[in-house]
C-alpha cells in the first residue's frame, strides 16, 4: 500500500546562528502519509526544522532528503513543501480566492482550471460563499480555513504547520484540531505540525518528536510519550507527571521512607515518573506504601481535576480525579493525604 | 455618548487651526479672488471679471507652460520612483538594522543643505567647460550640453526629490510583514514573481506616497527649471514669476496659480485614493 522508504529525511543536520546553535546533528525521518509533531518549549529548534524543510532556511551541514531528492539546492520555490504560518501570513491585498488560487497561478496553472480548484477547496472546508471576501473580512476561523486551502489546493504531499492554532479561542482550537486530523486521513498525505502544545500534539499526531536546546529530547507515539519518558528532559516537559527520586535495592525502591514495588529495575539511585492520572490518593494512611503530602491546590483541567500537593521532601506532587473523586476527598490547603501508585504506573527515567 | 470636547483640547489645537486658516485658506480665498481682478496703470483693482482667465486659458504659451511641467513632473516621478526602488529595496531587505540607520541618516543629511545652494553645485559640475565633462573628454566623448536643458532640469528635481521617496519607500518596504514574502516562495513565486506580486502590492501605499510627493515637489519647483533648465520651455512656475513682472499682472498670475493647485489637489486626491483603495 504505501511506499516504505520514508518522506523526508534529515541526516546529520545541523543549522546555526552566528554563534547560536539552533539544531545540533538531527537525525529524523517522516513516514508518508504520517501525522508528525515536533514539540518543545521556545528556542528548541523545532521551527528552525521545519523552515529548513520548506527551504527557507539553509541547514549548516548535513543533508535533507525528501522522496530521495537531496534539497539542500533547491531553492524554496521549486519546491513542492507548503506552510502554514503561525500568522497565516494571508495576502490582505488579494481577495479570498485569489489567496487560494495563487499557489495554482505560480505553477502557470490556466485561469479557469484554478478558479475551478480554488472553489472546490473553499467549499471543501466550508467557505462557500465567503469567495469574494477581504481577508480583514473574515474571523480567526475562516482565515484558518483559508491557509490551509491555499496550502492544499496544489495538492502537495506534504503539509508544514507552524503552530497554525496557536492565536485561536480555545473552543476553535478543539475544531480545528477535527478539522486537521480529518483532512490529513482523507488526503492520505504527511503533515508536520510544529507546536508548543502538547494537547495538540498529543491529539493530533501519529508520531511525536520532543525537541530541546536543538536535540530531539524522544521520538515515539503519543502514548509512549507521556507513559514511558526516556528522560527527564521528557517527563518535565509533559508535565502531568510525578518524577520521583529514589533508591533501588532489589526491586524495591526507597522514597521518603517508603518501600514501593519497582520490578526489573537496576540498583541504585534512579528517578521513576508516574503519570498524574495513575496517582491515587487516600484520604487515610493505607496499608501499603504511600507518600505522606499536603493538599497545596486544585486545577481544572479539561477531562479532569488535577490536585496538586506538596511531599515531605518539598517535591511537587500530582493527582487526576474526576469531579465526585474530588467531592469525597474535600482537599483543603494544608490538609494531609497520601499517594500511591500500582507498580506498573511507575516508569524509570533512562540515564 | 458623545464625549464633549473640552476646552483645553480645542486650545492645544487652535494655534495649528489658526496657522493654517491664516497662512494657508486665507492666502488661497484671496489668490482665488484676485484671479478674478483688474489691473488698470498697473494697479490692481478689486473686481469679478472673468478676462484673466479667458486669456490665460485662451493662450498656447499657457497651456504649453502646463503640459511641459505636467509632463516633467510625472518623468520626474517616474525616474525618482524607480532609480530609488534598489536602493530601498536593498536597505530594506538586505542591509542589517546598523546600515538602514546610518543610511537613513545619510538619506536626511541633504536636507541640511539649502536646495539653491546644491543647485549652484549642479551649475558648476555640469557646465559646458565643468568637472563632469572633463571626465567624460578623458574618455574621448563630448562635451555635453547638460546646463539649460530639460535634462539639467531632471537632475535638479532628483536632487529635490531622490533623498525623501528613498527614505519613504525604504519604510515602506521595510514594513513589510515577512512571512508575506516567504509565504509567496512557499506557494512558488520566483524571485520576481515574488517582488511584483507580492512586495509591490503590500508596500502599495509607501510607493504612491513617494511618487506623489516626487510630483507635487517637481511639478512647483522654480529653482530648477529656471537655474538648470535654463527656463527654456518655461514651466508654470516660471510662467508667475514671468508674469508679475510683466506689467504687475497679478491677477493672471493667479489664474496659473490657481491652476497648479487645483491639479495637484487632482493628483495628489486621486493617488490617496489609489493608495488606500479596498478591493472586494
Amino acid at each position: 500500500m504505501t511506499n516504505m522508504t520514508p518522506l523526508v529525511t534529515f541526516k546529520d543536520v545541523k543549522k546555526s546562528f552566528g554563534a547560536f546553535k539552533a539544531v545540533k546533528e538531527l537525525n529524523l525521518e517522516i513516514g508518508r502519509g504520517e501525522f508528525v509533531a515536533i514539540m518543545g518549549p521556545s528556542g528548541c529548534g523545532k521551527t528552525t526544522t521545519l523552515r529548513m524543510l520548506a527551504g527557507l532556511e539553509a541547514p549548516s551541514s548535513g543533508t535533507i532528503t525528501i522522496d530521495g531528492q537531496e534539497m539542500n539546492d533547491v531553492p524554496v520555490h521549486d519546491r513542492d513543501t507548503p506552510l502554514v504560518w503561525q500568522s497565516l501570513a494571508l495576502f490582505p491585498f488579494l481577495n479570498v480566492t485569489e489567496n487560494v488560487e495563487f499557489g495554482l497561478k505560480m505553477r502557470g496553472v490556466a485561469p479557469d482550471e484554478r478558479r475551478t480548484r480554488a472553489l472546490q477547496w473553499l467549499d471543501r472546508m466550508g467557505l462557500k460563499g465567503f469567495e469574494n471576501r477581504r481577508i480583514d473580512e473574515l474571523s480567526g476561523g475562516q482565515r484558518q480555513r483559508v491557509a490551509l486551502a491555499r496550502s492544499l489546493v496544489t495538492e502537495p504531499q506534504m503539509l508544514l504547520l507552524d503552530e497554525p492554532l496557536s492565536a485561536l479561542d480555545a473552543h476553535l482550537v478543539i475544531r480545528m484540531q477535527g478539522v486537521l486530523t480529518k483532512l490529513q486521513k482523507e488526503l492520505g498525505i504527511t503533515f508536520v505540525y510544529v507546536t508548543h502544545s502538547q494537547s495538540e500534539a498529543f491529539a493530533m499526531a501519529d508520531r511525536v518528536v520532543i525537541m530541546g536546546q536543538g536535540e530531539i529530547a524522544q521520538i515515539g507515539k503519543p502514548q509512549e510519550i507521556f507513559r514511558a519518558p526516556q528522560n527527564r528532559f521528557v517527563a518535565e516537559f509533559v508535565g502531568r507527571n510525578n518524577i520521583l527520586e529514589g533508591v533501588v535495592h532489589g526491586d524495591i525502591i526507597t522514597i521518603d521512607g517508603s518501600d514501593f514495588a519497582l520490578p526489573g529495575a537496576p540498583d541504585g539511585p534512579v528517578e521513576i515518573v508516574v503519570a498524574a492520572d495513575r496517582m491515587q490518593i487516600h484520604a487515610t494512611a493505607p496499608t501499603d506504601a504511600a507518600i505522606a503530602a499536603e493538599f497545596v491546590s486544585e486545577e481544572f483541567a479539561g477531562t479532569g481535576i488535577i490536585c496538586y500537593f506538596e511531599g515531605e521532601g518539598g517535591e511537587e506532587l500530582k493527582a487526576q480525579v474526576t469531579e465526585s473523586q474530588l467531592a469525597t476527598l474535600q482537599p483543603e490547603p494544608g490538609k494531609m493525604f497520601w499517594l500511591s501508585w500500582a507498580p506498573d504506573a511507575a516508569h524509570v527515567i533512562a540515564g | 455618548m458623545a464625549k464633549k470636547t473640552s476646552l483645553y483640547e480645542y486650545a492645544w489645537r487652535l494655534p495649528l487651526i489658526l496657522w493654517q486658516g491664516l497662512f494657508f485658506v486665507g492666502p488661497l480665498l484671496l489668490m482665488v479672488a484676485m484671479s478674478f481682478w483688474l489691473v488698470r496703470n498697473y494697479r490692481m483693482e478689486p473686481d469679478f471679471v472673468f478676462n484673466n482667465w479667458d486669456r490665460m486659458l485662451s493662450r498656447d504659451y499657457f497651456w504649453n507652460a502646463y503640459f511641459v511641467t505636467f509632463w516633467r513632473a510625472t518623468l520626474a516621478a517616474i525616474l525618482a520612483s524607480v532609480l530609488a526602488f534598489p536602493a530601498s529595496f536593498a536597505l530594506a531587505f538586505r542591509a542589517s538594522d546598523t546600515v538602514r540607520r546610518w543610511a537613513v541618516f545619510f538619506l536626511i543629511v541633504p536636507f541640511f543643505t539649502s536646495y539653491l545652494v546644491r543647485i549652484y553645485a549642479w551649475q558648476v559640475l555640469l557646465a559646458e567647460s565643468g568637472p563632469l565633462n572633463a571626465i567624460i573628454g578623458f574618455l574621448g566623448l563630448g562635451p555635453f550640453t547638460m546646463l539649460n536643458s530639460g535634462f539639467g532640469a531632471m537632475v535638479g528635481y532628483m536632487t529635490l526629490v531622490l533623498p525623501l521617496v528613498v527614505i519613504l519607500q525604504t519604510f515602506s518596504l521595510a514594513a513589510i510583514d515577512k512571512s508575506l514574502i516567504e509565504a509567496a516562495r512557499n506557494l512558488g513565486a520566483n524571485p520576481r514573481e515574488t517582488l511584483l506580486r507580492v512586495i509591490v502590492p503590500a508596500a502599495k501605499v509607501g510607493l504612491i506616497i513617494g511618487f506623489v510627493f516626487a510630483f507635487i515637489l517637481s511639478f512647483g519647483d522654480f529653482v530648477s527649471p529656471f537655474y538648470l533648465g535654463g527656463s527654456n520651455p518655461p514651466t508654470l512656475s516660471i510662467l508667475i514669476v514671468d508674469t508679475t513682472k510683466s506689467g504687475q499682472q497679478w491677477p493672471r498670475a493667479a489664474v496659473v496659480a490657481v491652476m497648479m493647485i487645483a491639479t495637484l489637489f487632482v493628483v495628489a486626491f486621486a493617488a490617496v485614493a489609489a493608495a488606500y483603495r479596498k478591493r472586494s
